[in-house]
């Protein structure tokens, strides 16, 4: 993208609470549940758009969620039943218990629907293949090597395939269980070159932050065929406005990549998702600014909250939104 | 024949989940209804000892969020696994009256031969957090000083086995085992029942030596983590063993033949003291209906080794 420091969402909001209520309704029909997903995503699309989002998608808005939504529409998986993600919050978890294999563009529909109600870049994101395997039971498979593998060549490749011939120019790949085990670092890049071989399309890499700072990361990325990594930063940043290392603890790490060799580009959270307080367009200034200094190249900074808000209120949510789109303009500036 | 038992947090059945999320009128009943179930089904596969399926504990270090100067804080994950718990942040020294936090969250119904589960003093300090103490050595063991309080508030009430659970022994590369032993003899020093230190999410392999020393009636390990061979070096002459044989993060369930196999292998290499078997860490990485069927095997498995 020509302009400097485009923004851009990670994925997924809330839904509207009209929406789940309706869509959940025995008594609503079919046609009226697809009017009002279609509803609701055209809401995401262009209250992102008037925001001010350069790149954007529907929140995810007709997804169940990030791992039972593909699992649903994947040979080779059983739903086991829920498993405890923290005190009363759980997620469905499922059993492979045959080969995997892909039978449709489970994001075929939505995809079509984005496309032909936005005018804007789109992104679009999926789930990954070592995410998939390393948050399911494996009953098939001689190794998790073997079944994230499995995943990301016979449902992954395919699922990005077909969403690159429908259009698709932006995949972004989410995988929040990669930098959870630092020791399987090799097959998390395995699998991301398997899903994507032979496929013309940007790639993004999403991660989440899981203790390591990232540290298992850095070295793989140079060796991972995609051109961005959108990544968590806020969360550990202080809320201090400055350009200084102690107020930008946070994006230290950016040194660290660089140090690596990576060379491509970098969607730097700039809004923590677990917190309900708005970061000022200014602190957000002065995070892309020490960012683009710390990677040493502001064309390669893109920008968006850490990872998806679908924990936050619609209101939080979109008044994150609105003050990283200021504090992009900010920063665009002050980098004249 | 061997003895068996389980320890950690069970899972809750699908309708219990949806009534902890709606917090239905019929809760209570539910949960009671559901510990019971979970007490027979031990009691039914003849498990050695009986544990408490702890169905009302968020995470295992919940119930000390109750003792004086604890605040909950963030949640935290359970080392690589996809389920969090909450940070307990000990703010002052009083928490070290503790007492009978463990004890009181226990149903009362468990038979004589029962166990339970609290977490090891270095595990406890390292997933935690305090400002009350300089160091984390000062930390674990006054943390240690108050799990001696609940340890004899439950052999006073007939706990038989006391399990401490040490995956930070397993899972940190770094280990100062002098802090570890010096905090499990606060809580092991004359006590008059059997503590067994279980090991899991990590492989122990090259730790094994160091944990035989430690001033505990036994250790358990994750076979899953920690190749049985490894463990097969070592006599455990003067120490319980407990095989966790049954693996939690699958739902294949497991072939009791081959368990029986395996678990008679290791024993006639390692010639320990008493033999157990065990699961390898809590059951709520499983949905109920794997978790039931596990404990049957886990018997069965108890039941088909020779006794040592």
């Amino acid at each position: 993208m020509s302009k400097l420091f485009p923004t851009q969402e990670i994925g997924s909001l809330k839904k509207p609470a009209d929406m789940l209520k309706k869509v959940k309704d025995p008594n609503v029909s079919d046609e009226e549940k697809t009017k009002i997903r279609n509803d609701a995503a055209i809401l995401n699309i262009k209250t992102l758009e008037d925001i001010g989002l350069d790149i954007v998608y529907d929140g995810e808005v007709r997804r169940v969620e990030m791992y039972e939504e593909p699992v649903r529409y994947v040979d080779g998986f059983e739903f086991a039943g829920r498993v405890r993600s923290w005190d009363n919050k759980y997620y469905n978890k499922a059993r492979v218990v045959g080969p995997v294999a892909f039978k449709q563009n489970f994001h075929a529909e939505e995809f079509n629907f984005v496309k032909e109600n936005s005018n804007r870049e789109l992104k679009v994101p999926i789930t990954g293949a070592y995410t998939l395997a390393d948050w399911s039971y494996d009953e098939h498979y001689k190794s998790k090597d073997e079944l994230v593998l499995a995943l990301a060549k016979n449902v992954v490749r395919p699922l990005v395939k077909d969403l690159v011939d429908l259009g698709a120019k932006i995949i972004q790949i989410d995988e929040p269980a990669a930098t959870t085990h630092p020791a399987e670092m090799d097959i998390f890049r395995e699998s991301i070159n398997e899903s994507v071989k032979g496929i013309d399309a940007k790639f993004v890499v999403h991660a989440c932050f899981s203790g390591n700072d990232y540290k298992a990361l850095a070295p793989q990325m140079p060796e991972i065929k995609a051109q961005q990594y959108t990544l968590e930063f806020a969360n550990r940043d202080t809320w201090n406005e400055g350009l200084d290392d102690d107020s930008r603890k946070g994006f230290q790490v950016l040194k660290l990549f660089k140090e690596h060799g990576f060379e491509g580009e970098i969607g730097i959270g700039v809004s923590d998702v677990h917190v309900n307080e708005i970061e000022s367009p200014e602190l957000i200034r002065d995070r892309i600014l020490y960012a683009a200094k710390a990677l040493g190249d502001p064309t390669k900074i893109y920008v968006n909250p850490d990872c998806g808000l679908r924990t936050r209120t619609r209101e939080v949510s979109f008044d994150k939104i609105k003050s990283i789109v200021k504090g992009a303009e900010l920063a665009r500036k002050a980098a004249e | 024949m061997i003895s068996s038992y389980t320890f950690g947090i069970y899972p809750r059945s699908e309708e219990l989940i949806e009534a902890t999320r709606k917090n239905t009128e019929n809760l209570a009943s539910l949960f009671q209804s559901e510990t019971d179930g979970y007490i027979s089904a031990q009691k039914n596969a003849n498990l050695g000892f009986v544990s408490d399926p702890l169905l009302k504990w968020d995470d295992i270090y919940r119930p000390f969020s109750n003792l004086e100067s604890v605040n909950l804080s963030s949640l935290n994950r359970i080392y690589e696994m996809n389920t969090f718990y909450r940070i307990l942040s000990f703010d002052g020294p009083d928490f070290i009256n503790g007492g009978n936090n463990v004890q009181s969250n226990l149903d009362s119904s468990l038979p004589k031969n029962k166990t339970v589960a609290i977490p090891e003093p270095f595990t406890f300090a390292e997933r935690h957090t305090s400002k009350a103490f300089k160091t984390k050595e000062e930390f674990t063991i006054n943390l240690a000083k108050m799990l001696r309080a609940e340890i004899d508030s439950l052999v006073e009430s007939g706990f038989e086995i006391i399990q401490l659970l040490a995956p930070s022994i397993a899972y940190n590369k770094e280990v100062d085992f002098g802090v570890v032993s010096d905090a499990l003899k606060v809580m092991t020093d004359g006590l008059k029942a059997k503590t067994i230190l279980h090991t899991y999410f990590g492989d122990v392999s090259a730790k094994i030596e160091s944990l035989l020393e430690l001033p505990v009636s036994g250790l358990g390990f994750d076979i899953t983590t920690t190749p049985a061979s490894s463990i097969e070096k070592h006599n455990f002459s003067d120490k319980i063993l407990t095989v966790g044989i049954t693996n939690s993060f699958n739902t294949a369930i497991e072939k009791p033949q081959e368990c029986i196999n395996q678990v008679d292998e290791i024993n006639a290499k390692t010639k320990p003291k008493e033999s157990y078997v065990s699961n390898n860490f809590d059951l709520e990485y499983i949905p109920k209906e794997f978790a039931m069927d596990k404990i049957s095997v886990l018997g069965e498995i108890a039941r088909g080794a020779k006794d040592v």
